[in-house]
């Protein structure tokens, strides 16, 4: 079987530092994968790459067996990956709802048409429900940058969601979050797991990563350190060593 | 005189919408007293060498000026914030002195035997531009480039084509500019290359930080105070620059956001309906 979306001897060179080490993993359809490191490791370079924000310096990037390295932003949103930002940017001046809308890529594909077509009869409905399923129903018409924490968080989400992509990478959803609102969140994403072909997570809390997640790629430095089940990887040493650091792991 | 007043207000409004259509997508432009020149000159030559009718050298004037506008904004749009302004005076200024060494349109002497535009093409067209960014304002474009001017790279990751959409702004603003410049030249009767120089330019820029830059009711209302208040202040003689600057000043301290800085509220029209079809 042939996965979904191959990443291959990805490089990441910024001047002097190398972010991306020869990358490569696979993900396969229908699976949640974990992705986790140290800060620095090398996993947001990652989806920034994979998601077109950043060129890679070498290696290759391909979706359903077409090379998709080098495609813009734009387009790649238009084969499917959306994303969310560790640090979150909404689009704080719009509202909520406007947030949802502005991702439907019905629209955005021909941006002229809508001049004179679903102007003020919008179609709100499916964003009304996006909505509802992050728990932001109540919230609809509020700015976005009035939005507390977790909230702009799970909006970010959604709007990821509208433009209904295949593949979504979540850069930290949980980040800051207390335990009630990462449980909510695990709900959130568990609801939506089946209607995507993979979600990519990169998360710090463990119990969340193991709760979710098929499978877990570690990287440290840039590099892949361990592939496999998260318990195995989990214990793994090197895992331990790379987030512990060494004399931790030796004592 | 009332024409004059209608005439130059018309101008200036359209002049004003040319820059708020660029700024709609995030980038502010001083380049229009530039396309405004190429609009004046290429409409001239053409009425007055080719015998043109004005309307359609108007319309040809614009459309070499929406063709220039696109080809540098390509390689202008690559640069943002204080670079991009920069890259925009220097349109500008390459236009003039460009304009100022072609002897055909007389160099630096300028050019003259236009005559023909009336205060009708002007209100028309102030109608025209005004309705097409109403609709602009009600549809989802307004929210493509709302996304655009606030976060490019989200914009971009959402699937909108971020570049598209500056430089299709950019060459509309260009044309408008030119075609403003076009009715400029024929009302005028006789231009300058220094009539376009920068500070026309800046004074567009000026009109639409004044009026508001968020709704399209901003620069028009910016742009009517800045024409009409200088012309109503005659009495203060050579005071009257000085006077003006320091208006200027007292009021964006007071409303740094322009007199009207509401954004088009999208979301309130859609709050009143709270079940859509």
């Amino acid at each position: 079987m042939s996965a979904l979306l191959e990443i291959r001897a990805l490089h990441k060179q910024f001047r002097g530092l190398t972010a991306l080490d020869d990358v490569s993993f696979d993900v396969a359809q229908g699976e949640l994968l974990g992705l986790i490191g140290p800060n620095g490791a090398g996993k947001s370079v990652l989806i920034n790459v994979v998601s077109g924000v950043y060129a890679a310096s070498a290696g290759t990037v391909w979706l359903r067996g077409t090379d998709v390295t080098s495609l813009p932003t734009y387009q790649l949103a238009r084969r499917g990956i959306a994303r969310t930002y560790q640090n979150i940017r909404l689009f704080a001046r719009m509202s909520v709802l406007e947030n949802v809308l502005v991702a439907d890529q019905r629209y955005s594909a021909r941006p002229f048409r809508t001049l004179f077509a679903g102007g003020r009869r919008e179609d709100c409905a499916a964003a009304e429900v996006l909505l509802e399923r992050v728990g932001l129903a109540a919230k609809r018409d509020a700015l976005a940058g009035t939005l507390a924490y977790g909230e702009a968080r799970r909006l970010e989400i959604a709007r990821a969601l509208a433009g209904r992509p295949r593949l979504l990478f979540l850069d930290e959803p949980a980040a800051g979050m207390n335990e009630l609102e990462s449980e909510e969140l695990a709900a959130v994403i568990r609801s939506f797991r089946a209607e995507l072909d993979v979600i990519v997570l990169i998360e710090h809390d463990v119990a969340l990563i193991r709760e979710l997640s098929d499978r877990l790629v570690v990287m440290d430095s840039g590099k892949v350190i361990a592939v496999g089940k998260p318990a195995e990887v989990l214990a793994d040493p090197r895992v331990i060593e790379a987030y512990l650091g060494a004399e931790e792991a030796d004592g | 005189m009332i024409q004059d007043y209608v005439m130059q207000t018309g101008i200036n409004i359209l002049l004003a919408w040319s820059v708020y259509i660029i700024l709609l997508s995030g980038s502010l432009s001083f380049a229009n007293g530039g396309f405004m020149a190429i609009g004046a000159y290429v409409s001239a030559v053409l009425t007055v060498k080719f015998g043109i009718p004005l309307i359609l050298a108007a319309a040809l004037a614009g459309a070499a000026a929406f063709l220039f506008g696109i080809v540098v904004a390509y390689p202008a749009l690559r640069t943002r914030g204080l670079y991009l302004i920069l890259v925009t005076v220097g349109i500008t200024a390459s236009i003039k002195v460009m304009i100022e060494s072609i002897d055909y349109v007389g160099g630096i002497q300028g050019f003259t035997g236009m005559s023909g535009a009336s205060p009708w093409h002007v209100v028309t067209l102030v109608l025209v531009v005004g309705a097409a960014l109403w609709l602009i304002s009600h549809s989802r474009l307004q929210r493509m480039l709302d996304a655009v001017r606030e976060d490019e790279l989200v914009a971009a990751s959402l699937g909108i084509n971020v570049v598209h959409l500056k430089v299709a702004c950019f060459g509309a603003g260009a044309f408008i500019a030119a075609v403003a410049g076009s009715f400029y030249a024929h009302y005028l009767l006789f231009v300058r290359p220094e009539d376009f120089g920068i500070l026309p330019s800046v004074f567009i820029v000026l009109y639409v930080v004044l009026g508001g830059m968020n709704n399209l009711w901003g620069p028009p209302v910016g742009a009517t105070i800045m024409t009409l208040v200088p012309e109503f202040t005659r009495g203060l003689a050579q005071w009257r620059p000085t006077v003006f600057g320091i208006l200027i000043v007292l009021l964006l301290l007071v409303r740094p956001d322009g007199l009207l800085p509401f954004r088009v509220p999208t979301e309130r029209r859609l709050r009143n309906r709270p079940n859509n079809p």
